[in-house]
Order: structure tokens, then C-alpha cells, then sequence
């Protein structure tokens, strides 16, 4: 359990300005919840219309509350931070897709249609956009979800993108929205455990061939090869070690990749220091930075994957 | 409606009302402006600072409970030198009354923060954590031995001039005695109560779910034993209490005016309902309206004379 790197740091806690940043807390209405695709997947899709559309972006959250509206309670206490999947600034809807898996989940799974849901957002700092060139996203299990929000913009600033998607099995991938996905028109790397749809294997190993097609078997670090690999950007979601072996394939090639890492949150705002995750800055010095509000993007090079840090 | 008076006096301060937060769930103050406007609050108080820089404990530091929060951060903070160079001088600026809350692991810990901080910088007192659970010897044993409680607080009243402020350890077997030792120290007001000691075991991976194993428990779970504690410290002792531990509603904030409390203060409750302050001062005001009071103020320790 000890961090090998127990040494007290002296990091400037730098103070983020928060005028104008669209934060709020208001009230959705529900206007979808559904399953997505299969019920045993236990996925569901939450439409939410309410005036935080106007200012999220791509991989930013928000805190919703999880209370059976019939009901005060405090049980569960804790406000749910759920990825924004779709931002719809025409309808002022957001999309957060789900899995239940635990009571929070399953007492938000009742919500009906024309209730309204207090949620806190937009929360957390999103991905960044490179300004040109190709965004490839790899994805594991329900990583997948922030990563459709982060598509439809590249798409609409004329970026190119591709998507590497792993997950257990095919009913799994359907069910978790491969036909929108492809309604997209982008390319797609599939893979399963099972192997009943795309490649069997991981998908790092789909990752790692594609990687290896565009830049070749060596480890290019000559100028004119730089040029080219800074037209390709990564962004990755999902379990942990899936993003720390994305992370080390695009560092071998010099792409720079950007995670969405996941933590367990108190407050949401970085008042509490719940969520933390450590860094690595230039000068080789640990730090502390808050998931929900320095994250839960943080460029993969930086992030020290040791569990007991 | 007849208005209600809010102004609270407590340890040589004049809030403007009985509202606060309570350290550790409220960051250094900026955290929740978009949600709650610092003027609105009686005061904050800051997150605990010690001597130097920490960079506290492994993740997971947060577990749920039934209607309850396990926290096990570490006191992670950037320490006194960047917080007198980073945070200080903004802190002045606030709108609010702000109490720094200092934790330490020696009497001189203390004593060099207090030392550091006097009423020229813009701070309205010092609350002195003398009961945190999730590090070792995180300022615990001072708050669960009397003698060790009343000696660091008078050490660190003879170092600064700002109002001290005991923060209180419910871990303990018999609190009325330590609020008696905070007292024979010096402290001018008490807050009343840290979070409990408590831990939970993840089933499936068969090990703590707290990376620190052991972990302090906030939140409505704990306001029964919290309103018990301000109940029995207020019997006993004449110093102005702080209570928190739970509160979320109105309701809860009325109940520990009328255990015997001056002030309360929000914790864990802010993370439910940001807005939870702005909703307690406004349940506040009703009820003492319907009750016929026109000032907070006499509801105070009111339990006690039924």
C-alpha cells in the first residue's frame, strides 16, 4: 500500500479561475431513459434537457443526483459523475449512458420520463482537440461512451477519426452502440474476448498493429518521421490498465494520447480531495491533481499508473 | 413576515449569520462559488494545513456508507509556506469570515502555524484540528488524551492572538472531559465533531476498500451521535460550540441550534446539495418565524429548558 515515492512535494497548488465556465447546479428533465440495446447488458440512455448543454464539451461530466423522487432520502448520499456522451446544443439535451451496477445506478434507473434531475455540471475539463490531422479513440468495455461526444466534434472541425473499440463479446458491442458508431462513418477497429465479432484479443493488440503499419517496426525519432506522428493524436477510455498499456504504445511512437481516468468522487468541484491521481510533472516530481476538476483528462505521459500512488 | 436576526456571536466574531462549512469539504474557497456565493455564508473554514507539504494517501479515499461518507484523504495540503504565498492573500479578499483550520504532528507543528498566522492576515480565527483520524498521530492524540489537548492549545493561544477554536475528536470516551481540557487551554469556541473512526471491506476482492484501511465516516449517519455530543458538551462547559456532523436540511441545523449550538457548519452535506447553506438559512428563517423568534440566536441550547 505505501507509494514508493513517499516524499512530500512542494507543488504550486495553482488556483483555477472559474469565472464564466458554465458550472452549475440545475435541474434536468428527462426526456429519454431507455435500455440501451439489450436489457441483460444492463445499459441505459438518459436524455437530459436542461441549460448545461450550452456550455460542456467533450469529456466532461456531470454529478447527478440519484434519489428516488417519491422519496427523500440520503441513501445513497453521494451525487453519481456520469461522462457526457452526446451534447446536443440544438435540442439543449445532454446523453449520459450508463451501466447499473450498484443500488445508486439502479435507484437512478427509475427515473421516468418528465421527472426532473438535479445535476451539477459541466464538470472537469474535457479533451483537447488537435487542430489537424487524424483523432484516433480506443476504447474498452463502456470507455466507449465519453468517446462519442469527442468523435462528433472532431468530425464537425473536419478532423479524420478512427476508432478502436474492444469489449467482451459481440452482444456486448451491439448493445453498447456499435450501429451508431458506424452511422458515424469513420473507421473502426473491432475486437472481443470471445472472438464472435472483430479480431479475438485485446484491443491495445489492434491498437499496437496500426501503430506498426503507420510508422513501421523501428522506433522513429528522426525529424521528418516527428512531423508525421504529430498528425496523430490518441484519446482512450476505459479500465485502468487498458489505458496505462495505450498510454506506453503511443509513447514508443512519440503520439501524444490523452486519458479519461475514473475515481471515486466526493464533492465533484475539488473541494474534497477524493479523487485524486498521481502525476509525474517535467521535473520528475509527484503530484496530486484532482480527478473531477483538473481531470479526468490528463495526458497519458503523465500520469504515474502505480496503483499505490 | 417579521424579519429575523441572523448577526452570531462566537468567539470574538460577528457573523453574519450561523452558516459555515466545515474543513476539508469546502477546499480553500473557491471551490463552490458557482454554486453558493461566499457572502451568503456566515464564514468557511479553510482545509487543514500542516508545516509541510502532504501529499496524503492512496486512492481509493472515499468509501459510501448507508447515508454516510468514509474519507480517508491524509491531509493532503500544500503546506504553510505556499499557503501564506498562494492562498492567503485571496483568502483575504473573500467576502466571508474565513477560519483557517491547522493540523499538526507535534506541539511545535502547531505552534510554527500559529505563529504564522495572526489577525493582520485577514483571517477571523484559527481552528485547531486536534482530532484527525486518517494519519498517524495526525493531531489524534491530541484530541483523545485531555492532558495533551489542554497543553497544545494553550501553546497555541500564547502564539497567536486570533480566536482558537478546538476541533474535537468524537472518538473518545468521554467528550464532555476533553472539551473541558480545550477549555482550561484557552479555546474560545469549540466544533463539535470530527468524523467517526470506521472502515469498510469490498467483499468480492476480500481486503479494506479504503487504501488506508480505516477512515473517518461524515454525514447524516453520524448527526445523532454529533446532536448527543453538542447536547452533553453544552450541559457542561461555557464555551460557544460549532456543531456539525450530518447536516443537510434545515432541520438538522434547527436541532443542533437547540442541543446548545451557537453556530453550525456543513460538511459532506455540501456535496449532496451545494446549495444546502442558501436552503438552511432560508428554512431557518421560516421556522423561526413560526415559532416566533426573531432572532436565531434564541434557539440556541432551547432543548434544554423544556
Amino acid at each position: 500500500m505505501n507509494c514508493p515515492y513517499n516524499a512530500c512535494i512542494r507543488e504550486t497548488h495553482e488556483l483555477r479561475i472559474r469565472e464564466g465556465d458554465g458550472e452549475m447546479l440545475t435541474e434536468g428533465l428527462v426526456v429519454v431513459h431507455e435500455y440501451l440495446g439489450e436489457a441483460e447488458q444492463r445499459l441505459r440512455r438518459l436524455v437530459l434537457r436542461g441549460p448545461i448543454a450550452k456550455t460542456a464539451k467533450a469529456g466532461q461530466f456531470v454529478a447527478v443526483q440519484v434519489q428516488d423522487s417519491s422519496i427523500s432520502s440520503f441513501d445513497p448520499l453521494l451525487r453519481r459523475p456520469i461522462s457526457l456522451a452526446e451534447i446536443s446544443l440544438d435540442e439543449d439535451e445532454i446523453t449520459l449512458l450508463y451501466r447499473i451496477q450498484g443500488r445508486g445506478t439502479e435507484i437512478l434507473a427509475r427515473a421516468r420520463c418528465g421527472e426532473r434531475l438535479s445535476i451539477m455540471g459541466p464538470l472537469g475539463q474535457g479533451f483537447s482537440m488537435p487542430e489537424a490531422g487524424e483523432l484516433w479513440l480506443v476504447a474498452g468495455g463502456i470507455g466507449i461512451f465519453p468517446l462519442y461526444a469527442l468523435a462528433q466534434s472532431a468530425l464537425a472541425q473536419g478532423l479524420t477519426v478512427r476508432l478502436f473499440w474492444g469489449g467482451e463479446n459481440q452482444s456486448f458491442l451491439v448493445s453498447a452502440g456499435l450501429k451508431a458508431w458506424q452511422a458515424l462513418g469513420l473507421p473502426i477497429h473491432l475486437s472481443t474476448l470471445d472472438g464472435s465479432l472483430g479480431d479475438i484479443g485485446l484491443v491495445t493488440e489492434q491498437l499496437q498493429g496500426r501503430l506498426l503499419q503507420t510508422f513501421g517496426q523501428t522506433k522513429l525519432t528522426d525529424q521528418a518521421h516527428q512531423l508525421s506522428l504529430n498528425q496523430i493524436m490518441v484519446a482512450t477510455c476505459g479500465p485502468k490498465r487498458m489505458m496505462q498499456a495505450v498510454t506506453e504504445l503511443c509513447m514508443n511512437f512519440a503520439v501524444p494520447v490523452q486519458v479519461s481516468m475514473e475515481e471515486r468522487m466526493g464533492c465533484a468541484v475539488g473541494a474534497c480531495l477524493g479523487c485524486v491521481c498521481t502525476l509525474i510533472n517535467k521535473e520528475g516530481t509527484l503530484i496530486h491533481k484532482k480527478v473531477c476538476q483538473d481531470g479526468p483528462v490528463f495526458r497519458g505521459e503523465e500520469v504515474v499508473w502505480d496503483e499505490s500512488c | 413576515m417579521s424579519p429575523v436576526d441572523f448577526t452570531t456571536m462566537l468567539a470574538g466574531m460577528t457573523l453574519r449569520n450561523p452558516v459555515l462549512t466545515c474543513s476539508g469539504t469546502y477546499g480553500f474557497g473557491e471551490e463552490y462559488v458557482n454554486y453558493c456565493p461566499l457572502e451568503a455564508l456566515g464564514g468557511i473554514t479553510l482545509k487543514g494545513i500542516t508545516p509541510l507539504p502532504r501529499l496524503g494517501n492512496s486512492v481509493p479515499r472515499l468509501a459510501e456508507t448507508p447515508s454516510g461518507l468514509l474519507n480517508a484523504v491524509g491531509l493532503e495540503n500544500p503546506g504553510l509556506e505556499e499557503f501564506l504565498r498562494s492562498y492567503l492573500p485571496k483568502v483575504r479578499k473573500m467576502p466571508t469570515e474565513v477560519i483557517a483550520n491547522i493540523s499538526g504532528f507535534s506541539l511545535e507543528d502547531y505552534v510554527q502555524m500559529a505563529n504564522a498566522l495572526q489577525s493582520d492576515s485577514g483571517l477571523a480565527a484559527l481552528e485547531v484540528n486536534i482530532s484527525c483520524p486518517n494519519v498517524k498521530h495526525g493531531g489524534m492524540h491530541f484530541g483523545t488524551d485531555p492532558c495533551s489537548a489542554e497543553e497544545v492549545i494553550a501553546a497555541v493561544k500564547a502564539t497567536t492572538d486570533l480566536p482558537i477554536i478546538a476541533k474535537l475528536s468524537p472518538n473518545v470516551t468521554d467528550i464532555v472531559g476533553m472539551a473541558r481540557a480545550a477549555q482550561r487551554g484557552g479555546a474560545d469556541a469549540l466544533s463539535l465533531i470530527n468524523t467517526l473512526l470506521g472502515m469498510r471491506i469490498d467483499i468480492d476482492q476480500q481486503r479494506p476498500l479504503l487504501a488506508n484501511t480505516f477512515g473517518g465516516l461524515s454525514g447524516p449517519a453520524i448527526r445523532p451521535v454529533a446532536v448527543r455530543m453538542v447536547w452533553q458538551v453544552a450541559d457542561a462547559v461555557d464555551l460557544p460550540i460549532i456543531g456539525m456532523g450530518g447536516i443537510t436540511t434545515w432541520q438538522d441545523a434547527v436541532e443542533f441550534l437547540l442541543a446548545g449550538a451557537t453556530a453550525i457548519s456543513i460538511g459532506t452535506g455540501n456535496f449532496v446539495n451545494p446549495q444546502a447553506p442558501l436552503d438552511i438559512l432560508e428554512g431557518l428563517k421560516s421556522y423561526c418565524q413560526k415559532h416566533g423568534r426573531s432572532t436565531v440566536r434564541d434557539l440556541v441550547g432551547l432543548a434544554h429548558k423544556a
